[in-house]
């Protein structure tokens, strides 16, 4: 999120699409009823009318997969109507910037696209440079090559209608949420999306959330209270996970992972610090040598940066290792050994048949959970035969959130401690401990036998226990950091051993270590993320700011690019609901993104997208890797042939595979269907929790499908009979829910049935749940981050 | 300092008993069993949901004597975004913990084999480290095709976890990659 | 006596169901063994385990879909029928507290027989065990209430549709939000609000959400429910307020 739960409540209007925040975030309601209550409209876009949908002023429905559409005619409406905040526009994103003259774009495929590789070469979407270096802009907007000039040229083909024939929404509909959006594009007034996997989980998912980010800027709504992009996100701390960098490309605090052709550190930073001409944006990024060396040293205090450097393992250039690669070449036989720890991969990843087929390849395989679940257990799982699977399992059991002491991150950034209640059950443990003993276990094999590569075995810090047991408060001061040397900055001298206040402070050098940059400030003099301090200013209050409540990153920053929320002399745009103000020395308020004074000191000032080396917020977004401009294209499987805005069916970049679990149906008269996946309230992911929690088992004890009145008279369904609902992939039994909330869409002159199920079964407990729905959707990707498409896959449903 | 709203849930709980008696209530016999009784030699911690992403602020009370496990988990009415409620998720971890179907020694499936063994702690770790040492030191590869130097391990993958506490997920992510694994993906991928 | 009152607001109900739960988290009542049966509405019904219920209903509104919940609970009647049936065959099954008028089963209503208790209910809600035939029903959380905390639904409600407290406040809160409700939604009501503890504030005809959602809207032919208030001894009118 950009902004907070609570900030919800600011808002003018709240466009709620591809999420179902009543039913998977219902807190999230006290405060958009709030919000409504001021006077607030609330805006639902889904395939489905949900439990959401009930509290909303306009509902309007559209086909799985469409989104795109949707929002390339929301862009086409407010540049056609003017209803754009052209000060925040001009000022503050990059729709003045000239685009070099080798960008095209062309039915469907951006310039530069290599249809063997199935990718851009993304050279030509580029900027024009001026004598210093610095990107030309056109602030009166109206050279052909402005940035905006193409925006407006490129969703001009989006009109009404065809986004009606394509999405099923009609006409009227997309008019009303068009109009009512679109209003928050005065500079008072301040409008929030709220987004999910609904967004995300497509071939086209960053292209739907930059589209989003389109429509945000061109209303000004970025930065503002009641405003933003907010990803609310699944679980408890994926928000935290991610930034601890549990992902194959990213260390922690976003510092991209090595490739191999970056051997040493010195070229490390050479190619990922961005560099800018223009004295007046702060590109925060250039300080990246300090966070990977501050990184580097909470990994290895004793050894040389150079050195630690070369501990990292180094991915191949250009290759993927996300997820569903990560299946793959498991399906291939690549791995011996896997760690399923505090996920169950056979349930939640796409192609579940995959998946399982997968892990019987293993030679070993931990396992480390609550309960019992369908990973541990796939060597007993449908289909399985035990005798022929040789994957050894070890299941060890962790222990509840509330039996054990640590931080968390939630979806508005906030790290919130945990203490322990209960002690751990039985021999359960908290997984803190589980990894310290574990490596204790391999590093002490490596001291007496050696082996590969010893060094960042032997020297990697695991100073995190205290006596023999792990310890979270040692694990959060070297994620926050400390020097390693004494240092004087300004006037102020730090011992070896004191905390590192705040990332500016961190150091190239090595006389510091940080774990995680973006964390530093959040375990100083005391642990920040423990505080309970309701104390609010007057300005703050007005706005739901609670500065000294647990903590934020960046250094307790609560509404990011917050720069964007004052005109360039400091102004408030809303000053009924500020987020800061220049108080003519200093900023009030929220903490601002950087120190420095607003816009209109021209020495000083600097551009509010500080992330962004350029500082400016981007329409023409040049480092994705399927176009600068989303654009839209039909989910890999589909029930049309063709679309309105081009020739090209698919995006041409989605991340596929080969073999014989990758068959996919499009416009197949076997899978007629529309399909979605999606949660219940009561129940959570997989269901490996929920499903043991009696209480929620018995509010939806099992799985089932949701169909229209309409396709239920169509094929003769009863509620509550056994249905089959059947992939290209897989099959897997259903209760019927026959549900006036689910419409058959017109799409392109024809009439589509749409049906949704949800992923929290399987077939390990209870045993008349059912399966997983993953059993049905496809190993296809988006082309940037890997993420699966469950969410628009094509299916047939039948008696059983 | 203001007095902190959920000192008063716990107030409450201590006095509990003298308000039953001492207020004059007519109790018939079937009220007075005074629930509230399993609050009142219970010591409070706060907590945030193991749920979704909102963060919701708990309060859990575990039993000071006895078996010293949780009796009851509800919201904190202090937290500001939650201001005491809670989602039936987040309603019912109490039962989530106190649960006789929560797998608690760790368990072994042997090659081939069609069942699960208990098995101590310390077997499991020994074996699992031998399993990743083997494993690492057979698939380590020092170069890629390119003659690049990679340092990485190609034989060993990982997944999770967003259920992890962030202190967790970091000496996660250090230990994975000092072993030099790529494969490192979680929840927030799919 | 003014007691202690509820107030529903069904126009923010979004049938989260932490009420459902956490009453049973409060009560340790045991979940029941409940299949899909073609609605979200689990368990089925009220029972002795389940003491609030959430009734999820799809139906139309003037041609408009709706999309209508309804967490079910006892009223607790100023003058409750159950109490006022019971009594001459087992004085004090059912008691009510005189400080919050809280209406509570004890354990002598396993002597009573169920179908003279349930049909009596204008609202339908009291339950008995098969096993010990105890009755059971919402008793708002009387045990909590007299420790100065809200009852576990009302504690737990994301959005404000339960709502609890001294019952003058509380039917003054009802009464401003359905002034606040009735431009926008001319058939809002607040439910029974002279006779029962326990107020709801509906957007649409009361039968839109269940059968038993108000005294005198009960179903056709029921004789002795439909007129259990006035044949009792409540002498209020039954009309919507």
């Amino acid at each position: 999120m950009t902004n907070h739960w609570i900030d919800i409540k600011n808002a003018d209007a709240i466009l709620i699409m591809g999420s179902n925040p009543a039913e998977n975030h219902p807190i999230s309601f006290k405060w958009v009823l709030r919000a409504k209550d001021a006077g607030g409209v609330v805006i639902h876009v889904d395939p489905r009318f949900t439990r959401t949908s009930t509290q909303a002023d306009i509902y309007a429905p559209l086909r799985s997969g469409s989104d795109l559409g949707f929002l390339g005619g929301m862009i086409r409406y407010i540049l056609a109507n003017n209803l754009y905040f052209k000060d925040y526009v001009v000022n503050y994103t990059n729709a003045s910037f000239i685009v070099g003259d080798k960008y095209a774009f062309s039915d469907g495929l951006f310039s530069g696209f290599n249809e063997d590789k199935r990718a851009y070469d993304k050279s030509s979407w580029s900027f024009v440079k001026d004598g210093r270096g610095v990107v030309k802009k056109d602030p009166s907007l109206t050279d052909p090559r402005c940035v905006f000039q193409l925006m407006r040229a490129h969703y001009d083909r989006y009109d009404v209608k065809k986004v009606s024939e394509i999405c099923g929404t009609p006409e009227a509909d997309l008019l009303k949420v068009f109009q009512s959006f679109a209003g928050t594009g005065t500079p008072e007034k301040s409008g929030t999306i709220l987004y999910a996997m609904g967004q995300t989980q497509h071939t086209v998912g960053v292209q739907n959330i930059r589209a989003m980010t389109l429509v945000q800027m061109l209303l000004g709504n970025i930065g503002v209270a009641g405003g933003g992009i907010n990803a609310l996100r699944g679980e408890s701390n994926v928000q935290g996970s991610t930034d601890q960098g549990l992902l194959f490309n990213s260390l922690p605090g976003y510092l991209p992972a090595p490739p191999a052709s970056m051997p040493d550190l010195k070229t490390y930073n050479d190619k990922t610090t961005p560099v800018s001409k223009d004295p007046r944006s702060a590109n925060w990024w250039s300080n990246r040598p300090k966070y990977i060396a501050s990184l580097l040293k909470a990994m290895y205090p004793g050894q040389e940066l150079e050195e630690a450097y070369a501990y990292l393992p180094k991915l191949d250039d250009g290759k993927d290792y996300s997820w569903l690669s990560l299946f793959d070449v498991m399906h291939n036989g690549g791995f011996k050994g896997f760690f399923a720890w505090g996920q169950n991969p056979a349930a939640s990843g796409a192609n579940a048949n995959k998946t399982r087929e997968a892990l019987a390849k293993l030679d070993w395989m931990v396992n480390v959970n609550l309960f019992e679940n369908e990973t541990g257990s796939f060597w007993k799982g449908p289909g399985m035969d035990p005798a022929k699977i040789k994957t050894e399992v070890f299941f060890l059991p962790c222990c509840v959130s509330i039996e054990k002491e640590g931080s968390v991150s939630n979806s508005g950034r906030w790290m919130q401690w945990r203490y322990a209640g209960p002690k751990p059950m039985g021999q359960s443990k908290p997984d803190g401990d589980i990894i310290y003993e574990l490596f204790l276990k391999i590093r002490a094999l490596y001291a007496k036998e050696g082996g590969a590569f010893e060094g960042p075995i032997k020297n990697l810090n695991w100073d995190v226990a205290s006596g023999n047991a792990y310890d979270p408060h040692k694990a959060a001061r070297l994620i926050n950091g400390f020097f390693l040397k004494e240092k004087t900055i300004g006037d102020k001298t730090y011992k070896p051993g004191d905390p590192a206040p705040a990332f500016a402070l961190l150091q190239a050098d090595g006389s510091t270590c940080s774990g995680n940059w973006i964390y530093c400030q959040s375990y100083t003099d005391k642990n920040m993320a423990a505080r309970r301090d309701r104390t609010q200013t007057p300005m703050q209050e007005k706005i739901g700011l609670y500065p000294s409540w647990s903590w934020a990153w960046p250094v307790n920053r609560r509404i990011i690019y917050n720069r964007a929320s004052v005109d360039p002399s400091g102004k408030p745009y809303q000053p009924d609901k500020p987020v800061i103000e220049w108080a003519g020395d200093k900023w009030t308020g929220d903490i601002p993104d950087g120190p420095w004074p607003p816009m209109a000191d021209v020495e000083k000032g600097r551009y509010p997208f500080i992330m962004n080396a350029e500082g400016f917020g981007q329409f023409f977004g040049p480092g994705r890797n399927d176009g600068p401009f989303p654009e839209y294209y039909e989910p890999l499987e589909c029930p049309v042939a063709q679309h309105p805005f081009s020739k090209r069916l698919h995006n041409p970049t989605a991340l596929v595979f080969k073999g014989p679990r990758e068959e996919r149906a499009v416009c197949d008269p076997r899978f007629p269907f529309v399909c979605s996946t999606y949660r219940v309230t009561e129940h959570w992911q997989t269901g490996v929790m929920t499903r043991y929690t009696p209480w929620l088992l018995e509010a939806e004890p099992q799985m089932f499908v949701e169909v229209s009145t309409e396709l239920a008279r169509l094929r003769g369904f009863k509620p509550g009979e056994k249905l089959i609902v059947e992939s290209a992939r897989g099959k897997l039994w259903a209760a019927c829910i026959i549900t006036e909330r689910i419409k058959p869409f017109t799409v392109m002159g024809q009439t589509v049935h749409q049906v949704g199920i949800p992923w929290h079964f399987g077939w390990v407990y209870p045993k008349d749940g059912g399966d997983s729905a993953n059993l049905l959707t496809s190993s296809v990707g988006d082309p940037n981050t890997g993420i699966p498409e469950t969410k628009a896959f094509m299916v047939n449903v039948r008696k059983a | 300092m203001t007095i902190e709203r959920r000192q008063f849930l716990k107030l409450s709980a201590a006095t509990a008993a003298a308000a039953f008696s001492g207020l004059g209530f007519d109790l018939k016999p079937a009220f007075a069993k005074a629930e509230l009784a399993k609050l009142t030699r219970t010591r409070q911690t706060t907590s945030v949901c193991c749920y979704c992403s909102v963060g919701c602020g708990l309060i859990v009370n575990t039993a000071e004597g006895g078996n010293g496990r949780a009796v009851n988990v509800e919201g904190d009415p202090d937290h500001p975004i939650n201001e005491g409620s809670l989602c039936p998720k987040g309603a019912s971890i109490w039962q989530l913990t106190e649960n006789d179907k929560r797998l608690t020694s760790v368990m072994y499936r042997a090659p081939y084999s069609d069942k699960w063994e208990e098995k101590p702690w310390d077997w499991a770790l020994d074996r699992i480290a031998r399993k990743v040492k083997d494993t690492r030191d057979a698939t380590f590869e020092v170069k890629n095709a390119k003659d690049q130097v990679v340092n990485r391990v190609a034989g060993m993958a990982s997944v999770g976890s967003a259920a992890m506490d962030n202190e967790e997920c970091w000496i996660y992510q250090s230990m994975l990659r000092a072993m030099g694994l790529t494969y490192i993906e979680h929840q927030a991928r799919i | 006596m003014s007691g202690k009152s509820f107030f529903i607001d069904l126009s923010r109900c979004t049938a989260c169901r932490g009420c459902q739960v956490a009453c049973k988290q409060w009560k340790q009542k045991p979940a029941e063994k409940t299949a899909n049966t073609g609605s979200h509405q689990n368990p089925p019904d009220l029972s002795a385990a389940t003491l609030k219920l959430v009734r999820f209903k799809e139906t139309a509104v003037g041609g408009d879909f709706k999309w209508l919940f309804f967490p079910d609970q006892c009223r607790h009647c100023l003058d409750s029928p159950c109490k006022l049936a019971s009594d001459p065959v087992i004085q004090d099954a059912i008691v009510q507290d005189p400080d919050t008028g809280a209406v509570v089963f004890t354990e002598k209503t396993k002597g009573l027989d169920i179908n003279l208790v349930r049909p009596v209910c204008p609202y339908d809600i009291p339950r008995v065990d098969p096993v010990t035939k105890i009755m059971y029903k919402c008793d708002m959380c009387l045990d909590r209430v007299r420790s100065g905390m809200l009852p576990a639904c009302v504690k737990t409600c994301p959005t404000g549709a339960m709502n609890f407290g001294d019952r003058q406040d509380v039917l003054a809160m009802a009464a401003k939000r359905l002034g606040a409700l009735a431009p926008r939604y001319p058939q809002a009501a607040l439910i029974d609000a002279r006779d029962v503890r326990a107020v709801y504030l509906t957007l649409y005809p009361v039968r839109q959400y269940h059968a038993f959602v108000q005294a005198a809207e009960a179903a056709p032919g029921n004789f002795s429910r439909r007129s259990a208030l006035a044949l009792l001894g409540g002498n209020a009118p039954r009309t919507r307020t």
